[in-house]
């Protein structure tokens, strides 16, 4: 992944994540990965197109998406209903769409699709075929791992 | 609510543990030990086993396992430890293994139990595990506060499956350790010493010895046991600093500095580019000296090729020094100042260079999408990979190559699979060039 990219999005994430939650946020360390990964629970997608291609995933657990969603809510959730996975994809479309206006005024092009949100047990992402970048934020709220996969168009 | 549910709803998915991993535990000279349950094929207590002539003295014989003959491996000899004493007619705890088409027992102190762990639990083994050599060890792995150490037996016992790293070599090894020295030991003796050296060097440095590197190494190792003899010093390596007091020299000089007008137009005698653009592909590009004196190598030496130069290295921490990498007048060559521009932090490369380079945070063990290059410099990157890894970056070397494209390792690194290259000029430049 081009050096240029991975700023916009770990600053994007921590711009968004203290803004939003009003908690204090720690950014982990930085690593690449490739190949099947386990994900905790609730994992958004948000699909980038354009000069570039790839996929930004917000991963963490169902436990953590629910205090996160209260968070942002104002209001304790009992449960992951509609109301919290609205907060959750609306939560990855506000990061995603910071990073790429960052990368916009630095030159670079992207559009963005609507997210998806998946939630469930025992779930995998497979990208083999591609390397990703993940950026892991600690809050007092619990763990988000970002995972960007981005590259030129072939 | 009496009760307070959340202690229950809290629970984190990560450390409920799923059991996907049986190892049966046993002990050798009180040390506990676990082998992988799908390699056992029972246990049972034996003893009297017939003995074989000619053998290593680690095997105690051979076994009559209902009607089948197996042969009986006593660990605790294999791996130099201290072995209880028994009475002459006593039963011994034996572990029957099988290995694809091998089945053979081996003599241990007891056998404990049966433990499910996770796999995700085993750990590495550290290179301080002195009883057992590192590469018989497939892991460590914690249970009930004991820590039990994971054989391999596959390597152990099993058929090799890297030829630089055979086991068959090292039982024949063993066999030629006999009190009556002759001169095919000492031959022998060179063998194990270079054996050691590789395991030290991978266990310390991540240095892989292979094909690719063997006989600077060996060379190396020659000069390296009469420096440390005249020191006073043993030749084995102990320490990091040790590794890297031996690979001085190994590494590439020219890939942490720019490339000198000289280095620059002898490369260019032996590299012929057609068409109007090329793509370069330069992996562990660290800090991207190498990347800019690519780009500057192509411009000074083929004005009318464009090229697009792919800079990638997986240490976040230089590489993203790369993009605006600054440096001072000493540094850069009168050569390359009209590529310069000046800057507050000092010189940096003019934005038409800069263009050209593209800098990736990526680890060339994974994936890339980078394809029909016509150059690769890859320098010192294949001595830093195992052997599977290696041989899958070399494939991926020759598949992103364009044909008749070129590829440049390491000044100490040769190709593996020669077939597949041929060779130009010679020393710190010499160049491969992918066959057709």
């Amino acid at each position: 992944m081009r050096v240029e990219y991975i700023n916009p999005f770990v600053e994007a994430a921590y711009n968004v994540l203290s803004e939003v939650l009003g908690v204090e946020i720690k950014r982990g360390n930085l690593y690449l990965k490739s190949a099947t990964k386990s994900v905790m629970g609730v994992a958004a997608i948000v699909g980038l197109a354009g000069e570039v291609e790839g996929r930004v995933l917000f991963d963490m657990s169902k436990v953590t998406a629910i205090k996160i969603a209260s968070a942002m809510n104002m209001e304790e959730l009992q449960e992951f209903d509609d109301l919290a996975k609205a907060t959750i994809t609306e939560l990855a479309n506000m990061i995603t769409a910071q990073a790429v206006t960052k990368l916009h005024d630095l030159g670079f092009r992207f559009d963005l699709t609507p997210p998806a949100l998946i939630s469930g047990d025992n779930m995998e992402v497979s990208d083999q075929e591609v390397e990703a970048l993940i950026v892991p934020m600690e809050s007092e709220l619990g763990n988000i791992e970002i995972n960007v996969a981005v590259r030129e168009r072939g | 609510m009496t009760a307070s549910p959340t202690n229950t709803s809290v629970v984190n998915p990560e450390k409920v543990q799923r059991i996907d991993f049986k190892m049966v535990s046993f002990t050798l000279a009180g040390k506990e030990y676990g082998v992988d349950i799908m390699k056992v094929k029972e246990i049972r207590k034996a003893g009297d086993f017939t003995k074989v002539p000619n053998t290593p003295n680690f095997v105690r014989g051979v076994d009559n396992l209902r009607g089948d003959i197996i042969p009986i491996i006593d660990l605790r000899i294999m791996f130099h430890l201290p072995a209880e004493s028994h009475e002459e007619h006593a039963l011994e705890n034996i572990i029957i293994l099988r290995l694809d088409d091998l089945v053979l027992g081996v003599v241990v102190d007891t056998i404990e139990k049966v433990i499910g762990i996770s796999k995700d639990s085993i750990q590495p083994p550290h290179p301080l595990f002195g009883d057992i050599n590192i590469q018989y060890i497939q892991g460590v792995v914690e249970y009930n506060n004991i820590l039990y150490i994971l054989l391999d037996v596959d390597r152990i016992f099993g058929k090799p499956t890297h030829k630089e790293e055979s086991i068959q070599h090292k039982v024949e090894d063993i066999q030629v350790v006999d009190p009556s020295p002759t001169p095919v030991v000492t031959a022998q003796d060179s063998d194990l010493d270079l054996q050691f050296i590789t395991e030290s060097l991978a266990s310390l440095a991540g240095f892989y010895v292979g094909p690719h590197n063997r006989d600077w190494v060996r060379n190396r190792l020659i000069q390296w046991k009469a420096d440390r003899k005249a020191q006073g010093q043993d030749f084995q390596l102990q320490a990091r600093e040790d590794t890297e007091e031996f690979l001085k020299g190994f590494l590439t000089g020219n890939s942490s500095r720019f490339w000198t007008e000289q280095e620059i137009q002898l490369l260019a005698q032996n590299l012929h580019f057609s068409g109007n653009t090329v793509s370069v592909w330069n992996p562990g590009c660290g800090k991207g000296y190498e990347a800019y004196s690519l780009a500057v190598f192509f411009r000074t030496q083929f004005p009318q090729t464009g090229v697009k130069i792919w800079a990638s290295d997986n240490d976040l921490l230089n590489i993203s020094i790369a993009p605006s990498l600054a440096f001072s007048e000493m540094e850069v060559d009168e050569f390359y100042k009209p590529f310069l521009v000046s800057t507050k932090a000092g010189f940096q490369f003019s934005s038409e260079v800069k263009n050209q380079v593209f800098f990736e945070f990526h680890d060339i063990r994974n994936m890339n999408p980078i394809t029909s290059v016509s150059l690769i410099v890859a320098r010192d990157i294949v001595s830093f990979l195992t052997t599977e890894e290696r041989e899958k970056v070399f494939a991926e070397f020759f598949e992103k190559l364009k044909p008749e494209g070129y590829l440049i390792l390491g000044q100490n690194e040769v190709v593996t699979q020669e077939a597949d290259w041929k060779r130009i000029g010679e020393g710190p430049w010499t160049v491969y060039q992918k066959n057709i």
